[in-house]
């Protein structure tokens, strides 16, 4: 996948009004206590939030309102309280659709069509002529990897190659909001790096990059901050750092790998943060810990001044899947 | 240079977006043999009408007498011939319509297709026009574009241009005959393919509307004979008010035109919102 740049001068140019430098630009996109009703159901309630460039993960079991959220996100859907905003338009607007990149899970794809002639039509349909849409779907293709192979019928190319064209189309006319759904289903390990590494790539160079995932290990290293959602709520939002601070009722879990964990352990049962120590081997043991930055700090002092040997410290319950569950079984 | 990145042009209106569905529609049914068979029925219909026209006129001037006996079966040149070649045309495009209406639109909710329009910078109308357009223009090219040929080469192949000057009903009745069928074809199969998007039921519903319920009006009229019942064959109706479009459609008889008018105004109407019904219905989470 070739690294290009892709700022868009022409976009702002034709839709921004004039800004002054002590004006803020609108965020990329923003909820402003949205709640979406299906009938008797509600799909999300009272849900309030901006998104920050980086990459953000939507995780939430089934039901619990991630699909409605992209599609009020994506302008499929209006919400029958609140706004949805997209650089300060409504979502559901052309204006802000202009902004907005959306690679559906759906494999819907026109079979008989090439990859090439697929993201030209996309392309199209932004309103883009016939030499600028050819234009920016071969910088798309080459985005994603694809230049040489978008001639294929789509009927024919693998679940890896199809991703790509997905998300070609999804970003051939330049979004500054990406929206992913499912990226990694099916997709081969190989597959999943490429595309982990495409959206940092994204990323860097200032966009929003929201990936809807049940995969949630590839959230530890891919996400910079993960949405929880449940029963149509944002049951919480940050870094995976910040929620796991939030969630004081659980006690983190610290491994610790010492020579000397037995008198370790004797220092540590007297703190009052810490909650329970157990001792699984001889040089290891298990803590449950309260507070954890107050407690680190003072583990680092106690080490320095005690001399002992740790060979390893680390959190074992700060993945996203820990803290997913943790934040289920809250609420 | 690189274009993803220096791209200042302004864009299009959305609107253009609708031009984008037509085409790839277009493209999507040039791609599959099924299609060419029909449209080569179509072709040989046209091309056999063509060459009749020609014919005539060859016989007009070499035999003036053989061609005054052949005007009087008036098989080419006038209302009727052009209506009954439109009928046959609009005959095969159902057919056609029937297989590609899965593909087309079917597909779009079948698979969940639609959010791809959605997504893009157009809203549900221009969606939904460029999908009726599409059907429109299918159509248009199979029916009135060739009926339209066809009137000019007859008109060319006279002694003077007074045929197109004589005959502007003709020219009214092509056009009005065509736009009867494009706008009730296109807005039945959208709301039928939407509701029915899979291709047997879709073929079975679309040649149902049509073949059944044909029969089902001639079977009620046959009753008391009340031919009014006559008006719900949709097929029937798109024709009586295509002769009348021609000048060729027998006032003396119902259904008339005003009352064929208003039975397909209603379809139409019905079908608007199923549509608009399915596309809103998109919203729901399955």
């Amino acid at each position: 996948m070739s690294d290009i740049s892709t700022i868009d001068e022409g976009e702002r140019r034709g839709v921004s009004p004039p800004v002054g430098p002590s004006v803020t630009p609108p965020p990329v996109a923003e909820f402003r206590n949205v709640t979406k009703w299906y009938g008797p159901v509600i799909g999300v309630n009272g849900v309030s939030f901006e998104l920050a460039p980086g990459i953000t993960g939507l995780l939430g079991p089934n039901g619990a309102g991630k699909t409605t959220l992209i599609k009020l996100l994506t302008g499929q859907l209006h919400p029958s309280l609140g706004d949805v905003l997209v650089r300060g338009q409504p979502a559901w607007t052309a204006a802000a659709k202009r902004h907005i990149g959306y690679c559906p899970e759906v494999d819907a794809l026109y079979e008989e069509m090439s990859g090439r002639q697929f993201v030209m039509t996309m392309a199209r349909l932004h309103g883009f002529d016939r030499a600028t849409a050819r234009d920016r779907t071969e910088a798309a293709l080459a985005d994603v990897g694809m230049s040489d192979r978008a001639d294929r019928i789509l009927r024919g190319c693998s679940k890896r190659m199809r991703q790509r064209i997905k998300l070609a189309q999804s970003l051939v006319h330049n979004p500054d909001l990406l929206i992913v759904d499912e990226p990694l289903n099916g997709i081969d390990p190989v597959g999943r790096r490429e595309l982990m590494e495409f959206f940092r790539r994204f990323r860097d160079r200032g966009k929003v990059v929201v990936v809807s995932s049940h995969i949630l290990e590839e959230m530890d290293t891919l996400a910079d901050q993960v949405i929880f959602m449940g029963r149509g709520r944002v049951l919480a939002m940050g870094t995976l750092a910040e929620i796991r601070q939030m969630l004081a009722e659980h006690p983190q879990r610290v491994r610790i790998k010492s020579s000397q964990a037995r008198d370790l352990a004797g220092h540590l049962i007297a703190w009052n943060f810490v909650r329970g120590i157990e001792l699984p081997a001889a040089n290891e043991l298990t803590l449950q810990v309260q507070r954890p930055d107050e407690f680190f700090r003072q583990f680092a002092a106690l080490v320095v001044e005690r001399q002992i040997d740790v060979t390893s410290l680390e959190a074992t319950d700060v993945s996203t899947e820990a803290i997913f569950e943790y934040v289920m079984s809250s609420n | 240079m690189d274009p993803y990145s220096s791209w200042t042009g302004a864009r299009r209106s959305p609107w253009w977006g609708t031009w984008a569905i037509v085409r790839t529609g277009l493209n999507l049914i040039l791609r599959r043999w099924i299609f060419w068979v029909l449209i080569g029925l179509g072709l040989l219909n046209f091309l056999f009408n063509f060459a009749f026209i020609y014919l005539k006129a060859t016989i007009d001037v070499q035999n003036k007498t053989l061609g005054d006996f052949l005007n009087n079966y008036q098989v080419t040149g006038n209302g009727r011939a052009y209506a009954d070649f439109m009928f046959a045309q609009a005959s095969i495009t159902a057919l056609l319509l029937a297989f590609a209406g899965s593909m087309l639109i079917g597909g779009d909710y079948r698979q969940g297709g639609v959010v791809y329009y959605l997504s893009r910078r157009i809203e549900r109308r221009h969606y939904v026009a460029g999908k009726l357009l599409l059907i429109a223009s299918v159509v248009t090219i199979i029916t009135t574009l060739p009926t339209l040929i066809l009137f000019c080469e007859f008109g060319f192949l006279t002694s003077s241009f007074d045929y197109f000057l004589d005959h502007p009903r003709i020219l009214a009745g092509i056009l009005g005959y065509g736009a009867v069928l494009a706008v009730v074809q296109s807005l039945l199969l959208f709301a039928i393919a939407a509701w029915v998007p899979r291709t047997v039921p879709l073929v079975m519903t679309w040649l149902g509307m049509f073949v059944l319920v044909q029969a089902l009006a001639e079977a009620l009229r046959s009753i008391n004979d009340n031919r009014t019942w006559l008006l719900l064959s949709i097929w029937g109706d798109m024709q009586r008010l295509g002769r009348w479009c021609f000048g060729t459609l027998d006032a003396a008889k119902t259904p008339t035109a005003e009352q064929c008018a208003a039975a397909l105004t209603a379809l139409c109407a019905a079908c608007l919102v199923l549509i608009l019904a399915r596309v809103r219905a998109v919203e729901v989470v399955k």
